[in-house]
């Protein structure tokens, strides 16, 4: 299948006065046409830098890509001059943050903003550009009569509807959406997933969702990819990474949700804390927390194998024939 | 983070802790890294130590303000900075006079800050009616240029070092009850503050305790960089006769006396200005050095 | 009906704020029974006013009307100095582990300020003592007795405010979202602590939260509410098993559940967003996103709650049909 995206052994540094941060450590992934990649991980993992430097966008200093390569549409993003980077930015990828409070300006109105975008990078007239930035309003269910009003007259979903219709009024090839519903609330979450979900099956796009919710992931991605001190320790189709899960961590992130326990039971939380960035563990970067960790965990890197089809993992154990995880057990 | 570890000894058990590090720690930690800021600290201290020596070593009557024959000498090895029109050694007068700019600027704002503190603070915490009625008054003073302020304190009190300083307290406590009070707002809105409330803590001791802490760094930071405008001011007052009166040797009424002479002797208007200069660039180093050390952005 | 095993009880509790545009009725008319030792969850979104209720039960915030009764004793109108001495008794665990611990205090200082305060210990050995045995109830390492909140990450900061709250013994602690700004892991750390000290102590907590999955884990019984009000008051099996209020409904259907393949339900979506909670109509607060309206609600005023099984209140106008339907 053709590939949007391909991110290859990318690493990213921050280099501040009190030492490097090792932000990201190899990342490899890619993203096929009309599908959805989920990128999950806990606070710290990386998931934003990687989102950052996709668009080139690493704050430098004191961020620094020190290596790898990131193909876009057959155009390496990171060899790409300041001018090609501008243009490639909201005509082939764009990016819907967190906040939709801080993403809009708030002294202009909403559908000038959308307006504003589709003068930049698809040339049409102001007029032309309003009409097309009404019908966007129409498609993520504002109705277009709200298009002179201001941010601060919006709710924060209708933001965020706000935030998806400029992200996707050039019709980019690849959005970016980095935790686009963590601010919202869960009746709104909803909606606003189910709008993106069905606009993106709509007009082809692929989608990179970043979030460290898994129920979000389970609702939009196709395909998954499980991230843990700047790598990714597990990759693969929904149903692979949910019913088939391989890598300890993984595991770790299921077993600690609330969601699908009965009452009463003790939640099994992943021990331990997120690694320090500056100093990260020798070996697999998860081996002090792992449960099944044995002394060849402390000094191997584990690098991410094929398991079965689409399925990788990034786990020294995971040849041993023996090796199975508590999950699988209990299953048995 | 911190890890330098240490043994203390508690209930007569040995407990290996971090030694953690308070956020005047660490400012003080990141302020040392920076140049500017250190230059600023070192020139600041040798100032003071130098007219605090200055003040033993020379004898006003004698060395400061007695005339001699020796008049516009230029730099030389006799006087290093020359003499003024009344045959003054231009380096005394220079060393001597930074204990005026000095006291001066360090005293109209230590007034300022603890006049402007207060009520700013009252302001913050209470809003209201409070809030409005000093804010008003502050606005007022905030209205009127500080020369005017200092003309008429000047004119009704006469000039003395003394109303100097109080004319250029005036001009100065609006700004701090205005910074005063928008920390204080910014802090008392904080959920620390709430819950120092749900354990059970009086509203003074809140406020001593949690709210006052809190708002030090952008308090410390203007301090600094009104102690730098100060001296610009109080040198003007006195270059333009409203302040310190001759032959005190104030650096801003040196200049005034060289003004007459700066074709034929440059030296008379040249040091004393620099001698202005340095300190307030010092001052403002330190200024911004301190925004940036206790900015939390700033943290990685 | 005096009954000694309720540790807290809350009779139409009443909050509004007077707003430039009117009156925002932020707490309306919530009341409640709590057993010692049991969790009652209080879930809604943002606006509904549940943390205007738990700091309204603590009387961080005055309420308008209403009563609180604790312990057996009215607090509702005592004055904020005789309040101080009940703070040992009733204590509130913050949302935020950032912005709830004074930056500029050390561990020791945080946990030791509600001992000093209200003479638990007096000498410096004995506060410094329990200052330690809290921090080891709490699984804090004792190595960060001299650290700074800034020095530390979220979990640890939040197992800090727990701490001071546990510092004065209380009976009753409002937990105001504790988990929602830790990451996956560190939550269920921390839920699971919290429920082992209600073992092994005896806590009673008030649990206040917009995350459906995570009351449900932890409380015995559920209150949903919506702009200021109950609608929905059930133990919590109950509650989902058989939710009754259409909100309910749709928020249960609205959690994205970490399921993939054919085990996933079908999720049904309501539309619209909470309306303002300023000048509200006497009609159904949920009438405008609701899609199971009977026509008497648009004109019939705001359902009460009222129990249509033992423990289960449910306030819609829907039940009086089911009723009618069944009879």
């Amino acid at each position: 299948m053709e590939k949007v995206l391909e991110v290859k052994d990318l690493v990213v540094r921050y280099e501040t006065d009190d030492g490097i941060v090792h932000a990201i450590n190899g990342l490899s992934f890619s993203i096929d046409k009309e599908r959805t990649l989920g990128l999950v991980g806990e606070t710290g993992a990386g998931k934003t830098t990687a989102a950052l430097s996709i668009l080139n966008l690493v704050p430098d200093p004191p961020g620094v890509i020190a290596g790898g390569s990131i193909i876009l549409d057959g155009k390496d993003v990171l060899s790409m001059g300041e001018k090609e980077l501008e243009r490639m930015r909201g005509n082939d990828v764009a990016m819907i943050f967190q906040d939709p409070m801080t993403a809009l300006n708030p002294v202009i109105p909403v559908g000038q903003q959308i307006a504003e975008s589709l003068e930049i990078h698809e040339g049409l007239s102001r007029e032309e550009a309003m009409e097309k930035a009404k019908q966007m309003l129409e498609q993520v269910g504002i109705s277009a009569s709200r298009a002179y009003d201001y941010p601060h007259q919006l709710s924060g979903g209708m933001k965020q509807r706000v935030v998806i219709a400029i992200a996707l009024a050039c019709q980019p090839s690849l959005l970016i959406a980095d935790e686009p519903t963590t601010a919202l609330d869960v009746t709104i979450q909803a909606q606003v997933l189910s709008l993106m979900k069905g606009l993106i099956d709509n007009s082809h796009m692929s989608m990179l969702l970043i979030t460290h919710d898994l129920g979000v992931v389970a609702e939009v991605c196709d395909d998954v990819a499980v991230m843990y001190a700047g790598r990714i320790v597990e990759i693969g189709s929904a149903d692979d990474i949910f019913n088939h899960t391989l890598h300890p961590y993984t595991e770790g992130l299921f077993d600690s949700l609330p969601n699908l326990k009965a009452r009463g039971e003790d939640l099994i939380p992943i021990k331990g804390l997120m690694p320090d960035p500056m100093h990260l563990p020798q070996g697999c970067s998860f081996h002090p927390r792992c449960p099944y960790a044995t002394e060849a965990c402390k000094t191997r890197e584990p690098e991410l194998k094929k398991a079965e089809g689409s399925h990788y993992v990034a786990c020294i154990r995971y040849n041993e024939s023996s090796f199975c995880l508590r999950r699988d057990k209990d299953a048995r | 983070m911190s890890k330098t570890r240490k043994t203390i000894i508690l209930e007569g058990e040995e407990i290996e802790i971090y030694k953690g590090r308070s956020m005047a720690q660490e400012t003080w930690r990141r302020l040392k890294r920076n140049k500017g800021a250190m230059i600023g600290i070192i020139f600041l201290v040798a100032l003071m130590l130098a007219t605090t020596v200055a003040s033993f070593v020379y004898d006003y009557d004698k060395d400061i303000i007695a005339m001699s024959k020796d008049r516009f000498m230029p730099p030389s090895k006799d006087h290093i900075l020359g003499t003024d029109n009344m045959g003054r050694d231009i380096f005394a007068r220079v060393l001597y006079g930074a204990k005026y700019s000095l006291v001066i600027s360090l005293g109209s704002t230590a007034i300022g800050l603890a006049v402007g503190l207060f009520l700013g603070a009252l302001a913050g915490y209470y809003g209201g009616l409070i809030d409005n009625i000093v804010m008003r008054v502050t606005d007022i003073f905030y209205s009127i240029p500080y020369i005017m302020i200092a003309v008429v304190v000047v004119s009704m009190l006469g000039t003395s070092t003394m109303n100097l300083l109080l004319a250029m307290a005036l001009g100065t406590f609006s700004n701090f009850a205005r910074i005063g009070r928008a920390s204080v707002m910014t802090v008392r809105d904080q959920e620390f503050i709430e819950a120092g409330r749900a354990i059970g803590l009086p509203t003074w001791k809140t406020i001593v305790k949690h709210v006052l802490p809190n708002c030090l760094s952008p308090i410390i930071v203007q301090t600094t960089l009104k102690v730098g405008s100060n001296i610009i001011s109080a040198s003007s007052l006195s270059f333009l006769g409203v302040g310190v009166t001759p032959p005190t040797p104030e650096w801003g009424a040196m200049l005034s006396d060289g003004r007459s002479y700066i074709r034929s002797s440059g030296w008379m208007c040249l040091f004393p200005g620099l001698a202005i200069m340095f300190t307030v660039l010092a001052l403002n180093l330190l200024g911004d050095g301190l925004r940036d050390a206790m900015d939390p952005k700033l943290k990685r | 009906m005096p009954d000694s095993n309720t540790l807290l009880e809350v009779r139409d509790l009443t909050k509004f704020f007077d707003t430039p545009k009117g009156k925002l009725h932020a707490v309306d008319g919530v009341s409640f029974k709590l057993e010692r030792g049991k969790t009652l969850g209080i879930v809604g979104e943002s606006g509904c006013g549940k943390s205007t209720t738990g700091r309204t039960i603590l009387k961080l915030i005055e309420p308008t009307s209403g009563q609180i009764i604790f312990n057996g004793e009215d607090i509702t109108n005592y004055s904020v100095r005789h309040m101080r001495r009940f703070r040992t008794q009733m204590q509130m665990i913050f949302q935020d582990p950032f912005s709830s611990l004074d930056p500029r205090q050390s561990i020791m200082q945080l946990i030791s300020e509600p001992i000093r305060e209200h003479k638990i210990c007096t000498t410096s050995a004995e506060i410094a003592k329990r200052t330690l045995s809290l921090m080891d109830t709490v699984g804090l390492a004792r190595r960060f007795l001299n650290s700074y909140p800034h020095e530390l990450d979220g979990g640890r900061r939040q197992r800090i405010g727990i701490a001071r709250a546990l510092a004065v013994n209380p009976q009753l602690i409002v937990c105001d979202e504790p988990v929602s700004a830790l990451d996956v892991s560190i939550q269920a750390q921390i839920l699971n602590l919290l429920r082992q000290l209600q073992r092994d102590i005896g806590l009673t907590y008030v649990f206040i939260t917009h995350d459906l999955s995570v009351v449900r884990y932890f409380s015995d019984d559920v209150a949903v509410m919506y702009l200021g009000q109950m609608v929905e008051k059930a133990s919590s099996d109950n509650l989902f098993a058989n939710p009754v209020h259409p909100y309910t409904k749709a928020l249960l259907s609205a959690i994205p559940l970490p399921i993939v393949g054919k085990d996933k339900p079908v999720r049904k979506l309501i539309t619209g967003e909470v309306t303002s909670p300023v000048n509200l109509p006497d009609r159904c607060r949920f009438f405008s996103r609701c899609d199971m309206c009977l026509e008497k609600c648009s004109s019939a005023c705001n359902p009460t709650l009222a129990e249509i099984e033992p423990k289960h209140f449910v306030a819609c106008h829907l039940i009086d049909k089911e009723k009618k339907d069944v009879q």
